[in-house]
């Protein structure tokens, strides 16, 4: 490693210090941090249910990863795909009564489909344009969601009650159960997608790609399969996220411009492209949020200036993100 | 590129020089399927592959190297090997032709190492078995001697002898004369495009447009 990297580490460790040290300051500062045990528990619960958050979070921002891994396009729809998800669920849930993770085994197959349409209809157009002409189109193709689902069912917010009871793990420690099984799906789901990147030859190709397309075509390898997996799985990763979030939180068609917010600053966070990055970015963007609104006054308004700040801050010091390669 | 056109020998280990800019790394990624000829046949085993996509011209038997070693860093040696697909084998039999290839250049206790942490030279060894995965019948290779020191240059060339031996068709493009005119049987020129002579060493040697394009008209 280079000085200059070396350095580079340590004013990033600093500054992630500061970061997560801010809360508690601003907190002592305005009595809201006592140090009896029902604070202490509510930190716990805020630290936990931050960690379980993140996990569902990296687990869909891992999609958009791997679609700007593969082939530099920033999916600007890939909230709206979570949206989707979630009303696909709502849709098994209220009309076919089918369990909201039971749901996934109809769901996926469709949300792998989709991508694969999108895929073939929009995004091979402009596989290899300035990254500016992707970020259009898919932003077109987000807005249209909105308007479709608006069209089919309202602007009225809805919600999916399930699993609402809550975990106690000791007197002052509390998870809310749907939360538990969230986290559980989205580990689950993003050890499978790991394994599969990892050891399945199908996703060595997709990863052979995201490093260098061109070689990995004089590889023998098919790159516009390998991209109509990517966005399919990509797909499937955003509507199990939307699954996993509207069995915690209310949803309306506008929800997913949110979660692409949120996915994009994990992926900026974490390394653009690079996996293990996009889940530490999760659960680091998560936690932090977490501890905002615990301790910061009016703190649900200061969690996203906290998320972006934190983006921004580690950018500064580390353009590639933290996982990230220097760039060439 | 503009009417050039050459037969390679099958079987035989053929060398394509000329001036920097002069079309030879076009012309493989012509070959490849890289680059999509706007004219011309590309003729292989009597079949023309212009148009063709990379994947395909691969599968049919034409590999290559780049003139700058083109591996994946973050994947291991191994991985690397095994990145390479449609060898319509199962995945079995490909590790161990993996394996074996590894084996073959002395990487073999380098087989869980990250490719961007191998030497150059060693790099360009593995890219090099990378494209034998396929067991491939025609074998371009750019500038396998550059950045590599004598002993793995001399390795590199036994290897391809040894391939060569097998029944292989390689042509290299190279700017190491030595190597050029050692090794290759049938040579061909090429300057801004066209080509402009053919022939065993000896007789490229001797040659006056060669002379010419290498060193400017003499006065």
């Amino acid at each position: 490693m280079e000085r200059s990297e070396v350095r580079g580490l340590y004013l990033l460790a600093a500054f992630l210090a500061c970061a997560y040290a801010m809360p508690f300051v601003v907190g002592a500062w305005t009595g809201t941090v006592r140090l009896d045990e029902r604070w202490l528990g509510n930190l716990a619960t805020v630290v936990i249910g931050g960690i379980m958050q993140g996990g569902v979070y990296a687990m869909f921002a891992v999609g958009l990863t791997l679609i700007f891994g593969v082939m530099r396009i920033i999916n600007a729809a890939h909230g709206e795909m979570v949206m989707m998800g979630a009303y696909l669920t709502w849709v098994c849930f209220f009309y076919l009564g089918v369990d909201p993770l039971v749901a996934l085994v109809l769901t996926l197959p469709v949300a792998f489909l989709f991508g694969v349409a999108v895929q073939k209809l929009l995004l091979n157009a402009v596989v290899g344009a300035p990254e500016l002409t992707g970020l259009l189109i898919t932003f077109g193709l987000g807005l249209t969601m909105i308007y479709a689902v608006e069209l089919i069912f309202t602007t009225d917010f809805r919600t999916i009650p399930y699993a609402p009871g809550t975990v106690r793990l000791t007197n002052t420690i509390a998870v809310g159960q749907n939360r538990v099984i969230s986290f559980v799906m989205a580990v689950v789901i993003s050890t499978g997608v790991y394994l599969f990147l990892k050891l399945n030859r199908l996703g060595k190709a997709i990863r052979a790609t995201a490093l260098n397309a061109e070689v990995a075509m004089v590889c023998g390898i098919d790159v516009r399969r390998v991209y109509l997996v990517t966005t399919g799985l990509a797909a499937a990763l955003a509507v199990a996220g939307g699954a996993l979030v509207s069995i915690q939180f209310g949803f309306n068609p506008e929800t997913g411009v949110l979660y692409t917010l949120q996915a994009f600053a994990i992926i900026i966070l974490g390394g653009r492209g690079h996996y293990l990055g996009a889940l530490i970015g999760g659960l680091m963007l998560a936690v932090l949020e977490n501890l905002v609104s615990l301790m910061v006054p009016n703190g649900t308004a200061m969690v996203e200036l906290a998320a972006y700040g934190l983006m921004i801050f580690v950018l500064l010091i580390r353009p590639g993100g933290l996982m990230g390669v220097k760039e060439g | 590129m503009d009417g050039c056109s050459f037969v390679v020998p099958r079987g035989k280990i053929s060398g394509l020089i000329g001036p920097n800019g002069s079309g030879k790394t076009t012309t493989f990624n012509l070959l490849t399927g890289l680059l999509e000829p706007d004219g011309g046949q590309v003729i292989y085993n009597g079949e023309n592959l212009a148009g063709l996509k990379p994947y395909q011209i691969f599968r049919k038997g034409v590999t290559r190297t780049f003139q700058v070693t083109r591996i994946f860093r973050e994947m291991t040696v191994l991985e690397n090997m095994l990145s390479v697909t449609g060898l319509g084998v199962p995945e079995r039999v490909a590790r161990q032709r993996a394996e074996e290839l590894i084996a073959f250049v002395n990487l073999g206790h380098l087989r869980s190492e990250y490719g961007g942490r191998l030497s150059y030279g060693q790099q360009k060894l593995l890219e090099f078995v990378r494209a034998l995965m396929t067991d491939p019948d025609l074998i371009l290779l750019d500038e396998p001697a550059a950045g590599v020191n004598r002993t793995l240059l001399q390795h590199l060339l036994d290897h391809m002898h040894r391939l060569q031996e097998q029944g292989k068709t390689i042509v290299i493009v190279e700017h190491d004369m030595n190597v050029i005119m050692n090794h290759c049987e049938r040579i061909f020129v090429m300057d801004y495009g066209v080509k402009i002579a053919e022939g065993p060493p000896a007789e490229i040697q001797r040659d006056e447009r060669v002379v010419e394009a290498y060193f400017g008209r003499r006065r």
